[in-house]
């Protein structure tokens, strides 16, 4: 694997994360995080939709006409949330997911982390490295999900995957680490660790 | 080709749109079937908590295979009845046909009017009667099951669901069982003036038909303790011509 | 009465941005100056108002099980409501573009220092996200949608307008190098949805 190709997936997951850094797709990560199984689902929901859509759209890359472009774009995206949420609907193991989800995995189509990456990539780029960049990023977004979600859910519910972790040493839930504001506030903690490391990232 | 004319433009448009709808179209039909299947035994899982066999959560853990087979074994039967109380139909106990979410909705604009309903109670063997209500919560529907023991008057549990309560308040109804626990043993007494309610600030101490209400939560309570007694209302005739099912 | 309390609920207790976090890309990046803010908060009421009650038509008469029934019995099974999310968003982008028509005609100024942000109010989750909860929320006619809309649409300006205030004061503090800029306006926008919080217990 050449240079370019370790850059366009390693980016963003720390130097360029669609989160932390270029702050896209915000608000789902937020609803989402409550609990670990529920940003998992998302995550990895997240990926496929990036991942698809970034790779037709550099299929298409050379025949969208310029003047529709972002509703080409927007119906691509749209097709690929529809795809997963119908197919999340279909299995049992996922349905109840689903039904807790259902605003949020539609608001993928308006995750600014999607678009942004076929405008930014994708439409300019091979197919493979577009396909490659959209799964990076689905993963940079996925992990700053987990890490979120792991604190929610261990000091919010004492639980970690369903499986009482905390709660079972007799601890007292936190009920302020269920409410959304607290998922902005972890994500502020995130940023400042990630800041602090790596220094040319702080803004001024 | 020019990729700006107004000529491509147009029939690429057309032609990208078509074919996504083509596209889902297809995969919604083929499957549908397997989300209807999902549906239905996240209904039956309800009607079965509400009845105690188990838990909600037992219920998903255990499979929607698990949850049809039981609901099969341990069903008597699921008959329709009318506003006077009559059996106007059945639902088959063989393919464990239940009225979802949907179906609710339909016979609530029934029940409000007063005339063609169609309520389902599911009658188990053990004398469990489980009877579904429908409402409107604060931001949306609300509805869930109660379970009425064999004099049809005792309350032996209830679950309840909705579809965007505010999480932590509205929310309870589904998501607390300390809630739904206070069903348990209360009943229902069509000589009161409302046969069943729930009771902002406390229901008083020893009152056999009021729970209390959620804190925070008035207009879902309120919401909810409407759609009880309305539906309940409709059963009336019903539930006060066989006590001894 | 009802409409008052349902539009009062939707500015406070039902905040698009602090109750559900929608909106939040553009929340965070343009509410560096009051002026722009209160701009972006402006077209954002202006979309709401025109996508939600007009998407509320077409979920009535189109897209939900049985709507097509006005066509004739033959239709009464049809349930489309799988194409939802792609016409909502049509119709948000279309009028995203007739949007930005007139304020590049009729306020240039506002044009200009919105920049990239007018075109991304298509894909600002709050727009799309009034639509989908409004077709969850079974509003009984065309006017509670609207004053649904009406409300989200302060709500938002409100909460754009005040953060874009409190981070105008904030750059005079000393703030730590690694929290600077995006890092403080997390933790900022986290404290301001517990206070939001204070409204979930009224009744109304």
């Amino acid at each position: 694997m050449n240079a370019k190709m370790k850059e366009t997936i390693l980016n963003p997951i720390l130097k360029g994360n669609p989160i932390t850094v270029l702050v896209l797709g915000i608000c789902s990560s937020l609803a989402v995080t409550v609990e670990l199984k529920g940003a998992l689902v998302m995550a990895l929901s997240v990926i496929v939709v990036c991942g698809m859509s970034s790779l037709i759209c550099s299929l298409l890359r050379k025949t969208i006409p310029n003047r529709v472009r972002i509703i080409i774009q927007l119906v691509v995206v749209a097709m690929m949330v529809i795809l997963v949420d119908q197919l999340l609907k279909s299995f049992e193991g996922t349905y109840p997911l689903d039904k807790q989800l259902s605003v949020y995995i539609g608001l993928i189509i308006t995750n600014c982390i999607v678009m942004g990456r076929i405008e930014a990539f994708a439409l300019g780029n091979k197919p493979i490295p577009s396909l490659l960049d959209g799964i990076a990023n689905g993963v940079g977004y996925g992990l700053i999900l987990i890490i979120v979600a792991f604190f929610r859910e261990l000091f919010g519910s004492g639980t970690l995957f369903g499986i009482p972790v905390l709660s079972a040493l007799g601890y007292t839930n936190n009920g302020l680490m269920i409410l959304p504001p607290m998922a902005l506030i972890l994500i502020g903690c995130i940023i400042w660790v990630q800041r602090s490391i790596q220094k040319d990232l702080q803004e001024n | 080709m020019n990729t700006n004319s107004n000529v491509y433009t147009v029939i690429y448009t057309t032609v990208v749109c078509v074919l996504v709808a083509a596209i889902l179209a297809l995969v919604s039909s083929s499957l549908k079937p397997k989300q209807d299947a999902n549906e239905k035994a996240e209904t039956i899982s309800q009607i079965l908590t509400a009845a105690q066999f188990g838990e909600k959560s037992e219920w998903q853990a255990k499979g929607n295979a698990a949850v049809l087979d039981f609901y099969k074994q341990n069903v008597a039967q699921a008959i329709l009845i009318d506003g006077s109380g009559k059996k106007v139909g059945e639902l088959s106990t063989a393919d464990a046909t239940v009225y979802g979410k949907s179906e609710l909705k339909a016979q609530n604009y029934n029940v409000k009017d007063g005339k063609g309903m169609k309520l389902p109670v599911y009658i188990f063997k053990n004398g469990v009667s489980v009877v579904p209500v429908y409402g409107a919560g604060l931001w949306g529907p609300v509805w869930g099951y109660i379970a009425l023991g064999s004099d049809l008057k005792t309350i032996s549990g209830a679950y309840f669901d909705h579809e965007s309560e505010t999480p932590g308040l509205g929310g309870k109804i589904k998501d607390d069982p300390a809630f739904r626990a206070q069903f348990k043993g209360k009943s229902i007494d069509f000589n009161d003036k409302a046969a069943f309610s729930i009771v902002k600030g406390g229901a008083p101490a020893g009152k056999a038909n009021a729970i209390d209400a959620i804190s925070g939560a008035t207009m879902t309570s309120r919401g909810l303790d409407e759609a009880i007694n309305v539906w309940l209302g409709a059963y009336k005739a019903y539930l006060t011509k066989n006590p001894e099912e | 009465m009802e409409y008052i309390s349902l539009f009062v609920k939707s500015i406070f207790v039902d905040n698009m941005i602090f109750a559900y976090f929608l909106g939040m890309c553009s929340y965070l990046a343009v509410s560096k100056n009051v002026k722009t803010a209160n701009g972006l908060g402006i077209a954002v009421i202006a979309m709401l108002i025109i996508t939600l009650p007009l998407n509320y038509l077409l979920n009535k008469f189109v897209l939900s099980p049985g709507a097509l029934s006005w066509l004739g019995d033959k239709f009464a099974g049809v349930d489309l409501s799988f194409l939802s999310f792609i016409l909502f968003i049509a119709v948000i982008a279309a009028f995203t573009q007739v949007v930005e028509m007139v304020v590049e005609k009729f306020l240039p100024a506002l044009y200009s220092s919105l920049g990239i942000y007018l075109p991304l109010i298509a894909v600002n989750c709050a727009i799309l996200g009034g639509s989908l909860f409004m077709q969850q929320r079974e509003f009984g006619n065309i006017g509670e949608a609207a004053v649904y809309a009406l409300g989200s649409g302060i709500g938002w300006w409100l909460a754009i307008v005040a953060l874009a205030a409190i981070r105008e004061k904030l750059s005079y503090s000393n703030v730590p190098a690694g929290l600077k800029g995006i890092g403080i306006t997390f933790i900022t926008v986290g404290l301001m949805g517990i206070a939001f919080m204070a409204f979930m217990g009224i009744s109304l």
